[in-house]
């Protein structure tokens, strides 16, 4: 929503995205030099934020939002690597669809590239060594990443227009209402398509999962002997 | 080899429900399903008291002309996705027959 935060506001969001920036190149690069592997899953992480964020759809409440997609990019390599991806995908959006755009790119990144994602990793680093099965973890922390990005927004609209009475938090549950309201089946649906997609890549390529160290190796046959194989039968 | 696709049931139910829950709710013709971002604009122009017109970029930028060359660069974007998807998921597939086949 390009034009629609003051340029104070723009200034503060866009000096704490870049820090994630910054460490997200290095990430990069890094993981880049020591395996030049991982680079198909990055780019099927990429991809789901790329698609999901381009589909507007209709909620309960009566208006459209579009999902976030960072929760898998977020489950396989971290907070840092996914903000580069969301930042790729909002600076296409702000570039060329008047969708965001560049003063208002900061807010836009900490809310869908970076603290999606940060909500969605705390999740994750909670619920990864419990006995909770994979798939519901990836669909648990993409729903939570996606939500959070609209409780962001919802913020970072309430901070920089307050309501004249009630203040911040009054025109935050406005705001609450409008966005995040109409996020929730969104991120019910974005949750399991994800953890689909989750399992492909678990059954084409449970080795990387496990060399990333995203899960562990009893974890995925757990999860694999559920959907059918049983383990040691694929074994590539 | 029976396959579990509860997994699959499950999305597949929750996209069912999903596309229900929206044929219910449009089908009373209240809404007008626009996008909530300018739900949200006319929220603030509501809260600031300025007309939702009176708020521009503040770095000047491209806007599509019409919602037709929207609707196009939003499909290319999702098309971009979708190309990238294939080829990898295609890439692991002939990479996991070679290494069955020796």
């Amino acid at each position: 929503m390009e034009g629609f935060l003051p340029w104070q506001w723009c200034a503060v969001w866009w000096i704490i995205a870049i820090p994630f920036l910054v460490i997200g190149v290095i990430e990069l690069r890094a993981m880049m030099k020591k395996d030049r592997e991982y680079l198909p899953l990055l780019g099927v992480c990429g991809a789901f934020i790329f698609i999901l964020s381009a589909l507007k759809l209709p909620s309960v409440t009566g208006s459209c939002s579009h999902p976030t997609g960072t929760g898998l990019s977020t489950t396989c390599f971290g907070v840092f690597i996914t903000s580069i991806i969301g930042a790729i995908v909002l600076l296409f959006q702000s570039l060329v669809l008047a969708h965001g755009g560049l003063s208002v790119l900061g807010a836009n990144m900490v809310s869908m590239a970076i603290g999606g994602p940060v909500a969605g990793y705390a999740v994750y680093r909670l619920l990864k060594n419990t006995k909770v099965n994979i798939y519901v973890i990836v669909f648990i922390v993409t729903a939570v990443a996606d939500l959070v990005t609209y409780i962001i927004t919802s913020l970072e609209l309430a901070l920089a227009y307050p309501a004249q009475t009630g203040g911040i938090a009054a025109s935050f549950a406005a705001f609450f209402v409008i966005f995040a309201i109409t996020q929730i089946p969104l991120a019910i649906v974005e949750g399991c398509v994800l953890a689909l997609v989750f399992k492909y890549v678990i059954e084409l390529k449970p080795e990387m999962i496990i060399k990333l160290k995203i899960f562990s190796e009893e974890q995925i046959a757990k999860a694999r002997g559920a959907s059918g194989f049983l383990p040691g039968e694929v074994k590539a | 080899m029976i396959k579990n696709r509860k997994l699959e049931l499950i999305t597949i139910v929750a996209i069912l429900g999903f596309i229900m829950v929206f044929l219910s709710v449009s089908s009373n013709g209240i809404y007008e399903f626009a996008g909530s971002d300018n739900v949200g604009s006319e929220k603030i122009a509501e809260l600031t008291g300025l007309s939702v017109d009176s708020f521009t970029p503040l770095i000047p930028q491209y806007e599509p002309p019409s919602g037709e060359i929207e609707s196009t660069l939003f499909a290319l974007q999702a098309s971009i996705g979708g190309i990238m998807l294939g080829l990898v998921f295609g890439y692991w597939l002939g990479q996991r027959k070679v290494s069955q086949k020796s």
